[in-house]
């Protein structure tokens, strides 16, 4: 244990560090440096890798922990994310609270009660941590559960629709940072040559030999400065460009509720022609219907029995669904309204020679 | 002397001004009359916080709005200098104007300053007098007394509530030592009587922090009205400090603190409950009704404040699941321990707040939106416990403030975690950064709560960065050149060794022994020719003590000793101003001696060396910054993404403002003088970069110099300083008494009306012209650094 002394110095320490001695067998990280430890969600007692293998590898046994002895399997066995493990066993609880309890604040009138809500719920999860009437509270969730499911079941999904969205907004975000790096590197490239370019055609020109040095390199100059700016505002354009399409995204959406599908085109808004007082049979029985039937000479210009049947029939019972009193109540109506129209437009005249009385 | 500038009479209390002086003031007046913000850049040592002061006073007394002015400046020997000026000014007008005006000047500043209080300001640190003050002087204490309990208060502060609360003290201006003075006289704070007649001042000067730091800013500055005059003075660096005001970092240790915090407070609340429900009852009731209780608001010593919030935010109740005292704790501890989990990484992350948001959720279920009433929430609950030992509540705090920022800003914040504290460290000792990208949102408040902010310096070019970085826009942008009688400074790029080749302190070169020995050539050329004072400027400590060690085996070190005193400044501020001390008096005796300094260290910030203290500074390599930091690269990437500035161009911009500051330490005004040495190739490029008055002073024969050279031309500089030269020889040209000041005025008069008849046409011509040379500046940039190249592409890379 020459380790120890060094450890409690102000050295930073690593996960696991603080206990390095396995409680159940008592090995040492000094003789094991790979040992891992797991914890069961059931007791949270914590336990070298070894030891789990040992002792649960053949079906669910006690947990070895003196005075613990809950059944535990090992299936269930993790590592734990929390150095602390208070915390790693209220997280689990939390997860389940809020597997069940997840309202979301637009179900709620007002701010108020969407508040007391989430101090109810934090009232139970803190009975669960606690242990304070941990009987009555689990009731309480399962009510809650058994009234609910269906809203929790569409919440839960909302939610996860959420989370997509916003994980698929974090990589379009990378995606287009990146991109937009390789642009401003490429920008910086391209300005690099066509300065060395510049520079080039510069001597190259010199080098000839007519004009004095000085207004060549002050018209090359000129022009690589004239070609930069160019470049540049085209590069800024196509950036606003780049910015304005793909770039635009709106930030704190409310997630869509699902709209019902789409019913299929109905020209006739849902009215149907169907004869409401009679029924139309495929086939009537009459004498002279049959030859007009066979007859080649009739069916060869398309005519149809079918459909004189039908009309017939309709003209028989044309008249049935008009009630007679009904329809002169309604003519009545209309007249009146009529009049209603008409006493209006006469007051809409008289306002009118009212205005010309005015002018003139 | 007495002027109007336009209708405004100016009493300015010297016989003689300079005219960039009143070219200053002219344009302060213009963005005053404007109602909006400018950049101003006056030349060092030129009087630009007298004729700051005489002519807002001025216009403060003559116009019938007596708009207050707020005075910021960085250092506390800045703000006493400002008090001082200022001070003098009010004595002047009072002569001139036979009365004394109805005029309350204060300065404000920390209580470890301004404590009476016999055994508390006896604390060493700031942090400790704060902490001991508020336990003497908080709200519940004074109640507890009332109620005759036992507890210990301080007599200074209480005796300010028998005062008349608008008038603590008397008219005047009061400097740091004439309020202290006046407080022991009194008995009464001097700290809390400075905050406290605050609304009552004409003109308050204090620190940035007041009104840039939001935490303290809401506390100290809230009740400032709109139309006062805010001045940042020395505002070269105003990003950088907006930035840190936002950023915060946690190790194991102070999460390990707050943790411990976490369980004092359970510990407390726990006491409560079986001793005084009510209490905790009362604070209960408040939050439900989502009300800020009115008593808090006026309270001027609470905990802390929000960092930044919408005031929207502040008048929302506190969610629910947070509302009990017990279940807030659950809750921090919670955070805390997420945060542990997330340190144990061993790689190096840096997210988005949303992300990390995200990922908290999904691993602790806490939401987004408790997460940002953390610090509110804190602030209610230390108050409702009555806490006095804040400072063990520090960490928890600092873990709450975190909490608020990452959750309400999405943008212009990142998290960076950082494992190992170099790449070379086996032992992790992980950090995590939560910083600010974006200087703006720390002072988006202050524009747009005062119409005029005033942002000046001596070095701030280029101007339009500042705008461009901090998000606002100006009605006056303007830079002044110095008028000299004689060319008082030579400034003077070196861009060549004896031996004709470059120099420079790009990272492939740097440590050549080639480089090395011709830096040394050079030091040891001017070590040799400069009277008194040398100060040297290198870009890092590393650089510094690698270059020394190599001088000190090629022997430069030891010729060097010849000729003067070599003084090194280091990171620790007590050994620094030993050296500077040392540096002092060997300048003072004649033996002469070297200042060894950093660019960004304390010296090139605060420290002046007028005449004889420095009559060369020497600027050894460009000082940029350490260009591998995380943190820096996040905020080049940001500012490209946000304001389109690249990365090339900030670090130039930010380079050559160091520079600049450090150039112009040694010319403290017009009757110094001084060599200005830039020794490094790639200078040249940036040298329009510089501030317009150093670069006019700059000709185009010393922009490449190589050592030999540089060394001639700056003993004919020197010979020719040494000529005898009087006050008369500047008069009219440099100076102006008010003679000359009316032939100025006519003169513009005449110009004016000239250029009215001659219609807007040139004017215009004028105007493109400029832009055009500006467009220049920026081209003329330098893209062929390699080596600067080479770390753009790994910030590129990462
Ligand atoms: S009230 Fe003033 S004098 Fe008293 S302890 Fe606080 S700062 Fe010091």
């Amino acid at each position: 244990m020459s380790r120890a002394p060094a450890r409690n110095g102000a050295a930073p320490r690593r996960p696991g560090d603080e206990d390095d001695i396995c409680p159940v067998c008592k090995s040492s990280r000094y003789l094991n440096p790979s040992m891992r430890f797991l914890v069961n969600p059931e007791c949270y007692h914590k336990m070298c890798e070894s030891c789990v293998d040992r002792i649960f590898s053949h079906g669910p046994a006690p947990c070895p922990v003196a005075g613990c002895a809950r059944t535990l399997r090992k299936a269930r066995f993790r590592r734990q994310t929390f150095e602390d493990l208070h915390i790693e066993r209220e997280v689990d609880i939390r997860r389940r609270v809020a597997g069940v309890f997840n309202r979301r604040e637009e179900e709620f009138e007002s701010l108020r009660d969407w508040n007391n809500y989430l101090e109810e719920v934090e009232n139970l999860t803190w009975n669960l941590l606690q242990g304070v009437d941990v009987k009555e509270t689990e009731e309480k969730l399962d009510a809650y559960k058994e009234q609910n499911e269906e809203g929790i079941k569409q919440n839960a999904a909302i939610e996860s629709q959420e989370n997509a969205n916003t994980e698929a907004q974090f990589a379009a975000q990378k995606e287009q940072a990146r991109l937009r790096r390789e642009a401003a590197l490429n920008e910086e490239l391209d300005e690099r040559r066509e300065k060395e370019e510049g520079m080039r055609e510069m001597v190259d020109m010199m080098a000839k030999g007519d004009g004095d040095a000085d207004t060549i390199a002050r018209e090359s100059q000129k022009v690589v400065l004239k070609k930069s700016t160019a470049r540049r505002t085209a590069a800024e354009k196509s950036r606003q460009q780049a910015a304005a399409v793909p770039l635009f995204s709106i930030q704190g959406l409310k997630p869509l509720t699902q709209a019902a599908p789409e019913k299929e085109y109905d020209p006739f808004g849902g009215y149907a022609i169907k004869p409401e007082y009679y029924y139309l049979r495929d086939h009537y029985e009459h004498s002279w219907l049959d030859s007009a039937r066979s007859d080649a000479q009739i069916t060869a210009g398309g005519y149809d029995v079918g459909e004189y049947c039908a009309r017939a029939m309709m003209e028989a019972f044309g008249g049935l669904g008009v009630f007679v009193q009904d329809e002169i109540g309604g003519r009545q109506m209309r007249a009146e309204k009529g009049v209603g129209t008409a006493s209006a437009a006469a007051a809409g005249g008289g306002g009118e020679e009212g205005v010309d009385g005015d002018v003139l | 002397m007495k002027f109007n500038i336009e209708d405004l009479p100016v009493l300015f209390p010297y016989p003689r001004i300079y005219p960039e002086q009143y070219a200053y003031m002219c344009d302060l007046k213009r963005t005053l009359d404007a109602g909006g913000h400018c950049v101003l850049e006056m030349p060092s040592g030129t009087g630009k916080t007298v004729s700051l002061l005489s002519l807002i006073v001025a216009y403060q007394q003559y116009y019938p709005e007596h708009r207050k002015l707020i005075y910021c400046s960085r250092t506390m020997s800045e703000i006493e200098k400002a008090l001082a000026e200022l001070k003098a000014l009010m004595k002047y007008r009072a002569d001139q104007l036979g009365e004394e005006e109805q005029f309350r000047g204060l300065g404000l500043t920390s209580r470890k300053n301004l404590c009476l209080h016999p055994s508390v300001k006896k604390e060493k640190s700031g942090a400790i007098v704060d902490a001991r003050c508020r336990s003497l002087t908080a709200g519940f204490v004074k109640e507890k007394k009332e109620r005759g309990e036992d507890v210990d208060v301080c007599v200074y502060h209480d005796n300010l509530d028998l005062l008349e609360p608008h008038s603590l003290v008397p008219n005047g201006v009061f400097t740091f030592d004439g309020i202290l003075k006046y407080g022991e006289q009194h008995k009464q704070c001097p700290y809390f009587t400075a905050r406290r007649m605050m609304p009552f001042c004409n003109v308050i000067i204090y620190s940035y922090h007041y009104l840039l730091d939001p935490k303290i800013a809401e506390r100290v500055s809230k009740e400032l009205s709109k139309d006062c005059i805010v001045v940042f003075d020395e505002a070269h660096n105003i990003d950088n400090v907006c930035i840190e005001s936002l950023s915060i970092d946690l190790t194991e240790d102070s999460l390990r603190k707050a943790t411990r915090g976490a369980n004092n407070l359970e510990r407390k609340i726990t006491e409560m409950r079986s001793s005084d429900a009510e209490k905790l009852q009362n604070e209960y009731a408040k939050l439900v009704e989502g009300l800020r209780g009115a008593d808090e608001a006026r309270e001027e010593d609470t905990f802390m404040a929000n960092p930044a919030l919408p005031d929207d935010l502040l008048q929302e109740a506190v969610p629910g699941n947070i509302r009990r005292a017990e279940h807030f704790v659950a809750f921090l501890k919670r955070f805390v321990e997420y945060l542990k989990t997330r340190m144990k990484v061993l790689h190096v992350i840096s997210e988005t707040p949303p992300s990390f948001l995200q990922h908290l959720k999904d691993l602790t279920f806490i939401e987004k939106k408790p997460l940002r009433f953390c610090a509110e929430r804190l602030t209610s609950l230390v108050r409702t416990l009555e806490l006095t030992n804040i400072e063990d509540y520090q960490p928890l705090q600092e873990v709450a403030t975190f909490a608020t920022l990452a959750a309400t800003y999405d943008k212009g914040f990142l998290l960076i975690l950082e494992p190992y504290e170099s790449d070379t460290a086996t032992v992790p000792n992980p950090i995590l950064h939560f910083t600010c990208l974006d200087a703006a949102i720390a002072i988006k408040p202050v524009f747009d709560r005062f119409s005029s902010v005033i942002i000046t310096s001596g070095t701030i070019s280029p101007l339009e960065m500042y705008p461009k970085m901090l998000g606002f826009t100006t009605v006056v942008q303007e830079s002044y050149s110095m008028t000299l009688a004689r060319r008082s400074f030579l400034p003077m790029i070196v861009t060549r060794g004896s031996d004709q080749s470059a120099i420079s302190s790009g990272f492939q070169i740097r440590n050549e022994p080639g480089v090395v020995r011709n830096y040394g050539t050079l030091l040891l050329e001017f070590s040799r020719l400069t009277p008194d004072g040398l100060v040297v400027f290198f870009p890092s400590y590393l650089y510094m003590e690698s270059i020394i060690s190599m001088w000190q085996g090629m022997g430069t070190l030891d010729e060097i000793w010849k000729y003067k005193l070599i003084l090194v400044e280091t990171p620790d501020s007590q050994e620094t101003s030993l050296a500077l001390e040392t540096y002092r008096t060997a300048c003072c005796n004649g033996r002469g001696a070297i200042l060894l300094c950093v660019a960004r260290g304390k010296v090139s910030e605060g420290i002046d060396f007028d005449h004889h203290y420095g009559r060369t500074v020497l600027c050894i390599g460009v000082p940029f910054q350490y260009t591998e930091s995380r943190i820096l690269k996040a905020r080049l990437e940001f500012l490209r993404e946000t304001y389109r500035i690249r990365e090339n161009d900030f670090l130039s911009f930010d380079a050559m403002r160091h520079a600049a500051q450090c150039l112009g330490r040694v010319l403290r005004g017009k009757d110094d003088y001084g060599i200005m040495v830039l020794a490094d190739r790639r200078f040249q490029k940036k040298r329009t970069q510089l501030p317009k008055w150093i670069n006019q002073a700059l000709l185009d024969s010393d922009t490449s110099l190589s050592t030999d050279m540089a060394t001639a031309s700056a003993k004919k500089f020197l010979r020719t300083m040494a000529q005898p030269f009087s006050e008369r020889d500047q008069a009219g040209v440099s100076t102006w008494d008010s003679k000359d000041l009316e032939r100025h005025k006519e003169k513009m008069e005449k110009e004016k009306i000239r250029e009215l008849r001659n219609g807007g046409g040139k004017m215009e011509v004028d105007g493109m012209d400029g832009l055009s040379n500006g467009q220049n500046g920026i081209d003329g940039d330098d893209f062929e650094d390699e080596d600067m190249d080479a770390l753009m592409r790994d910030v590129d890379a990462e």
